[in-house]
């Protein structure tokens, strides 16, 4: 009779798994879902987010609103009334205050979620939104695993921790060594948002500069909405193949958003508006709920379009002024 | 070097934790505020050749400062001249194999074993009285890194005997081998925290916090009157020098040219 060996599992966190791996459904959504094909699949803002969030899915976006954040997007679902997501909260801030102070989280995985942001302390207060913990790394590294197709990934930090003691992450004996050795489980998000420089119709996407996960959050999500400064050709895209970030294939929807990064900074083309990210923190700060209502009101519910929030909430004076700030252009653009 | 008589607490010590930076060494720094001004600082005067790099994998950048509230990464200014650009991932893989020296952290609560809070306050993580960022970058940066260096202020409400959540591990409960028992890397941990008014490392055997130095204008007593527990305290406890003129003419007219940092909200310290 064969003889089984153990792996031990030392200890285990106690955070709830809020997108257990599923490695066998991920690959049917693929098979069945994605388009292989080289097709245009340029749509507004409007008909991304209505067609492909949906209650209760788990949103995970690179980036934040102060830098490269696809922040129409977040705005747009905020408008739509989106209800119940769940949010990778990666290197996040003033989004997922916004998020939650719209009504549309009820859960997050925390990798950084901001400091001192009053409708996220009140939520979690009140049980509205649960928490699982993690780190920022941890949490690029689940999205790495889940595009690899892995159901896990050992590490070798998180361990002895609190973080640890809420996260859902297990330590084990290493099968090769003997050693303690952490598992992260593999994350695949239902919906993906991923703001970048330039993208063809197809999503042949290009970010460029410094980056916290565009590929891992494209790859790993079953949904992508990648939102793009601008809409270039694919002759363009073929003269430069080293540019591609985000191959076509994992791409569902390309919303053509100028300014789409407002208000913060697309490195190389334009810079944040600091005014009103000052305005925004203050409204996100105060325990006093009015301002933060009277902010979604002027700038998300009350204008229809990111079209529209930019001309008549920013202006067109105020848009030209943050391009001529971003004179650093090394680097970035071919 | 003619030492200043008028700076800042946090000029104190980012001026203090500058000297501390070695050349041909890498650090993994959080975005924005002491630690990487100390950085700066320390490359400016000190270490030129000192590489640091930041959460989203931009490696060797020669900063332009100022930079603007929540500017520090994934921004031109913040990544000006890199040597790379690359991703978080690509980051956590570096200092996982064991290429970056030190981490540079700030915190909002440290024990005696060198644990930091940046998460939460209160008893019960369910019902937070403040809830704070999280991890961050933080618990990988003080897991993986071969040192952890830490800036932050002496307050009886920071320097506990029990975090209110351990967020980043430091030597953990202290004992032979806690670190590698949790999973983490051998041989890594907290390797020194700078306050404005003292420095400390940790005792090698026991991992206990020990004060190493003290600035001029306190004594002993008043450092510890200010903690809320007692760290080792040797028969040799250094005199740390106070910032220099050149070193605060740099500080202020090239790295926090804003002040927002540097100067607001921080006690003046006057020697006569």
């Amino acid at each position: 009779m064969e003889q089984f060996k153990e792996i031990r599992i030392f200890s285990e966190g106690r955070g709830e798994l809020f997108q257990p791996p599923d490695l066998d459904g991920f690959r049917a959504y693929v098979r069945r879902h994605k388009v292989k094909g080289l097709v245009n699949k340029v749509v507004t803002e409007q008909e991304a987010v209505m067609k492909l969030v949906q209650d209760g899915d788990y949103l995970v976006y690179d980036c934040n609103m102060f830098q490269r954040g696809p922040s129409l997007l977040v705005r747009e679902i905020i408008r739509q009334g989106k209800k119940n997501l769940g949010v990778a909260g990666k290197f996040t801030y003033m989004d997922i205050a916004l998020l939650v102070a719209g009504g549309c989280v009820d859960r997050i995985d925390v990798g950084f979620i901001g400091v001192g942001l009053a409708p996220v302390t009140k939520a979690i207060r009140e049980s509205r939104v649960r928490l699982t913990e993690w780190s920022n790394s941890a949490m690029t590294m689940r999205l790495l695993a889940g595009a690899m197709g892995m159901p896990f990934i050992p590490a070798s930090f998180l361990g002895g921790t609190d973080v640890y003691a809420h996260s859902a992450a297990k330590t084990i004996e290493d099968p090769y060594t003997g050693r303690e050795t952490i598992l992260l489980p593999a994350l695949n998000p239902d919906i993906a948002m991923i703001h970048v420089h330039q993208s063809d119709t197809y999503g042949n996407a290009r970010v460029f500069g410094s980056d916290i996960a565009a590929w891992e959050t494209a790859a790993s999500s079953r949904k992508v909405i990648i939102s793009a400064e601008e809409i270039i050709d694919t002759e363009d895209i073929r003269k430069d193949p080293g540019r591609t970030t985000i191959p076509y294939f994992l791409v569902d929807a390309v919303v053509e958003a100028p300014f789409g990064a407002y208000p913060g900074e697309m490195s190389g083309l334009y810079a944040a508006d600091m005014d009103h990210v000052t305005l925004l923190l203050q409204a996100a700060t105060n325990s006093d709920e009015t301002p933060m209502l009277d902010y979604l009101e002027r700038n998300v519910h009350s204008v229809g379009s990111n079209l529209e929030f930019l001309e008549k909430r920013v202006g067109f004076k105020r848009l030209m002024q943050l391009k001529r700030q971003a004179e650093i252009k090394e680097g970035y653009y071919p | 070097m003619t030492s200043a008589r008028d700076f800042t607490e946090v000029e104190a010590s980012i001026c203090t934790a500058a000297r501390m930076m070695e050349e041909n060494k890498i650090y993994w720094v959080v975005g924005s505020g002491p630690p990487r001004f100390s950085l700066s600082l320390a490359k400016r005067l000190y270490a030129p050749k000192l590489v640091y790099m930041t959460e989203d994998g931009c490696m060797g950048q020669q900063t332009r400062y100022p930079l603007e509230a929540f500017m520090n990464m994934v921004c031109s200014r913040g990544n000006y001249r890199a040597l790379g650009w690359a991703s978080m991932n690509i980051a956590c893989a570096h200092t996982a194999a064991g290429f970056v020296d030190y981490a540079v952290l700030a915190t909002l609560q440290i024990d005696p074993y060198g644990n930091l809070n940046t998460s939460m306050m209160g008893d019960d993580y369910a019902r937070p009285s403040r809830r704070f960022g999280g991890s961050g970058g933080a618990n990988e940066m003080g897991s993986l890194a071969w040192g952890t260096i830490i800036l932050t202020t002496i307050e009886k409400r920071k320097f506990v005997e029990k975090v209110d959540f351990v967020t980043t591990p430091g030597f953990l409960d202290g004992s032979p081998g806690a670190r590698e028992r949790a999973g983490l890397p051998a041989g890594t941990g907290p390797y020194r925290v700078v306050t404005p008014e003292a420095v400390f490392g940790y005792d090698e055997e026991t991992h206990y916090m020990k004060l190493l130095g003290i600035s001029k204008w306190v004594s002993i007593e008043e450092v510890l009157g200010n903690m809320g527990f007692e760290p080792i305290v040797p028969d040799n406890v250094e005199i740390t020098d106070p910032p220099t003129e050149e070193e605060l003419v740099v500080l202020r007219s090239e790295i926090d040219i804003t002040g927002r940092t540097i100067g607001r909200g921080s006690k003046w310290i006057s020697l006569p």
